[in-house]
């Protein structure tokens, strides 16, 4: 019965999206504030990649919320899961070891330049800050009997988030807005151009890195204490 | 140096550094640092108050509007992000070990976003409030560490991930039949949402955001989690989380869709939530499901109250809201030792006089026996419905009026318990201090209320005819003046 009355309302949501998605026109919608950003960004920002001069600079304040939003979640998940536990497991294979042993300098060069690279190409704080986190993930696999030290990851996750922060007080603290890019823009395409952005994402990386693998060693841990 | 934007950003601030603070030694610091951040932006927002003239608006990250983000501060806006702070500080909860320094990190979190929610003047910028708000509460609704919380908070969290996505094709409607998500340039292109897709777009974002409002068909995760979890987080969801989930539906409402589809909307729910709260209410056999069930009804007066058109609407509804406020958290923080059956309750009051008549006080103010500031409140929205004079808002009226009638059945039952002589001498334990001491100091409040009725009314006009004029919030954000950058 339940799944009946389940199943009769996604349907009928999934009509009322139908309609009033077939209501719609499709084509040349306005684009008031898209192109607005497109024509005032490289002068405004003077980021090459606009994306980082909308998430940094336009929006900055939304992307401190999501990176608060990811810290909420993982508090939320250190408060469910508990302190964690010792790990266990037996060592992972040759293979396995010496694959981890060549990849964690490549992962580690690729996530920084992804993260210090994020306001010339695709790419920036978010994204690199996984691949950081995910090179700090593969040597646990490899060797289960070792931890990362908690502690250091909190200091760096608590430092990295602080700094964005402090980044946006300084302009306030200049007179202007909070989140005022700072320093001048520079050369357009320069490895260090548009102000302060590349500062936000390098917090931006270190915070999400920090974050996420903590959050992975904890899960982890727990699965191996369970079974 | 009183840029409001510190009473979202300084806690924000506190909560990334206080997982630092489990570290050995600095106890001390970490017990400090969160009602010192958030006493600091209450002040900051009072100051804010005291030296408020006339509407203004901040272009965060230095970027006019409406391509960047805006804050708009107004008397309506202050007085809802005052709220947050000092309630958040009266619901503080206390504690130095490691998950008690989360639970404050995310108490610290929820009062950073539902200060944003209460000053944001931008549509996208609503919702990642709302969103950050929604994450800490799921953490909040689970920190009792039990097993019914832990239900309890998955449940809320499936609610809200629907909420969320619905909020999201909302905005994504929005933003696609205008281009733009800033309320002000919004407003100025009010008409192109005035059709079938703008009043869907509406319902879209009335669903999300009533998720945490406590709204008629997406709050059946109220009761489960009140009754899972700590009252105090209790008190902090049903008292002032839903408050600024409402104040975000009002402003989108006022600003956005001044249409009458969208007001019967709000109406319709509001009624059907005032009648399936009270009803459900009145079969509860347990305090706490009793006052959660009883708050879903009175936030759909709440809703009720800003469906009227006008300032009159407006005055009612921020009447209604801070009444429900000041009791429904007071009331939380005295049933936090009454959880079960009502009628274990017998000889509650020999244990804990004062808890009780508190308990009486409030109750009775929620029932609206005048002179106490509940009857007020009542008397505005009833006296509204009647005169705006549609067969909808007398059916809403009488719904009131039904809904009244069963809240004191039910709230009455609890009180005959209370005074009622013990069973077997067995009697519920007393109140702790610090709940005592925050429902005294929310009690004084609703009596200061009482007495102060006219300047209150004097301060609500001029709140309500700013807040009311669409022309004043286009012209401070787009017209130029008023804009700090």
């Amino acid at each position: 019965m339940r799944n009946i009355a389940t199943l009769l309302l996604l349907g009928g949501l999934s009509f009322l999206l139908l309609v009033i998605t077939g209501g719609l026109l499709f084509g040349n919608p306005p684009m008031l504030i898209g192109q607005g950003i497109q024509q005032a960004a490289p002068t405004e920002v003077g980021a090459a990649n606009i994306v980082t001069a909308v998430v940094l600079g336009y929006r900055g304040l939304d992307t401190l919320g999501e990176l608060s939003i990811l810290f909420a979640a993982a508090t939320a998940g250190g408060l469910v899961l508990g302190s964690t536990r010792g790990r266990s497991g037996r060592p992972g294979g040759f293979i396995l070891r010496t694959g981890v042993d060549l990849l964690f300098p490549l992962m580690l060069v690729a996530g920084l330049y992804v993260v210090m690279h994020g306001h010339l190409t695709p790419g920036g704080g978010f994204q690199g800050g996984v691949i950081l986190a995910a090179a700090f993930f593969l040597p646990l696999l490899a060797r289960p009997q070792e931890s990362l030290d908690h502690t250091w990851l909190s200091v760096i996750e608590a430092l990295a988030g602080s700094a964005f922060i402090a980044l946006g007080l300084a302009a306030l603290f200049e007179g202007r807005a909070f989140l005022t890019p700072l320093f001048d823009h520079g050369v357009l395409g320069a490895l260090v151009s548009s102000g302060s952005l590349p500062l936000l994402y390098l917090a931006v990386g270190l915070k999400v890195g920090a974050e996420l693998a903590s959050l992975l060693v904890r899960l982890s841990a727990d699965d191996e204490g369970a079974s | 140096m009183t840029d409001v934007t510190l009473a979202v950003v300084l806690p924000l601030l506190g909560a990334f550094l206080l997982p630092l603070t489990a570290h050995r030694g600095l106890h001390w610091l970490g017990m400090l640092l969160g009602p010192a951040l958030l006493a600091l932006a209450a002040l900051l927002l009072f100051a804010t108050w005291t030296a408020f003239e006339s509407p203004y608006a901040i272009a965060l990250g230095g970027f006019a509007p409406p391509l960047g983000i805006t804050f708009y501060v107004d008397l309506l806006g202050l007085l809802f992000a005052l709220a947050v702070p000092l309630t958040s500080l009266l619901l503080w909860p206390g504690g130095s070990d490691e998950a008690a320094i989360r639970q404050q990190s995310l108490t610290l979190l929820l009062a950073a976003a539902l200060t944003g929610m209460a000053l944001s003047g931008d549509l996208f910028n609503l919702y990642v409030f709302y969103e950050l708000a929604a994450v800490a509460s799921y953490g909040l609704a689970a920190s009792s560490a039990t097993g019914p919380a832990f239900v309890a908070a998955f449940r809320f969290l499936l609610i809200s991930a629907l909420g969320s996505v619905v909020t999201l094709l909302g905005i994504a409607l929005i933003y696609f039949k205008t281009g733009t998500l800033n309320l002000a340039h919004l407003a100025t292109l009010s008409e192109r949402l005035a059709d079938p897709q703008g009043l869907a777009a509406f319902a879209m974002l009335l669903i999300g955001f009533g998720v945490k409002a406590e709204l008629f068909p997406v709050n059946a995760w109220v009761p489960e989690v009140y009754a899972a979890t700590g009252k105090r987080v209790a008190a902090l969801l049903a008292g002032l989380a839903s408050k600024l989930a409402v104040l975000a539906v009002v402003r989108i409402l006022l600003l956005v869709f001044p249409h009458d589809e969208a007001r019967q909307l709000l109406l319709l729910l509001g009624t059907l939530g005032v009648l399936s709260g009270e009803l459900a209410a009145w079969q509860a056999r347990d305090v706490t499901r009793m006052l959660a069930w009883s708050s879903i009804g009175q936030l759909g007066v709440v809703l009720v109250a800003f469906s009227l058109p006008g300032k009159a609407g407006l005055i009612a509804g921020v009447t209604v809201a801070m009444h429900h406020l000041v009791v429904k958290s007071a009331l939380f923080l005295l049933a936090d030792r009454w959880g079960g059956a009502v009628d274990r309750l017998k000889g509650a009051a020999t244990a804990s006089p004062l808890g009780a008549a508190l308990f009486v006080l409030f109750a009775l103010s929620l029932l609206g026996l005048p002179p106490l500031p509940g009857f007020w409140s009542k008397y505005l929205v009833l006296s509204g419905l009647a005169e705006a004079g549609s067969g909808m808002q007398h059916l809403a009226l009488g719904v009131i009026l039904l809904g009244t009638v069963i809240e004191g059945g039910y709230l009455l039952r609890i009180i005959t318990r209370l005074y009622a002589a013990p069973e077997r001498d067995i009697v519920p334990p007393a109140h702790r201090f610090p709940n005592l001491f925050a429902s005294g100091l929310l009690a004084l409040l609703l009596v200061a209320g009482a007495i102060l009725i006219d300047p209150l009314w004097q301060g609500l006009n001029t709140l309500a005819a700013s807040a009311t004029d669409t022309q004043v919030y286009v012209q401070t954000v787009l017209g130029g003046k008023g804009i700090t950058r």
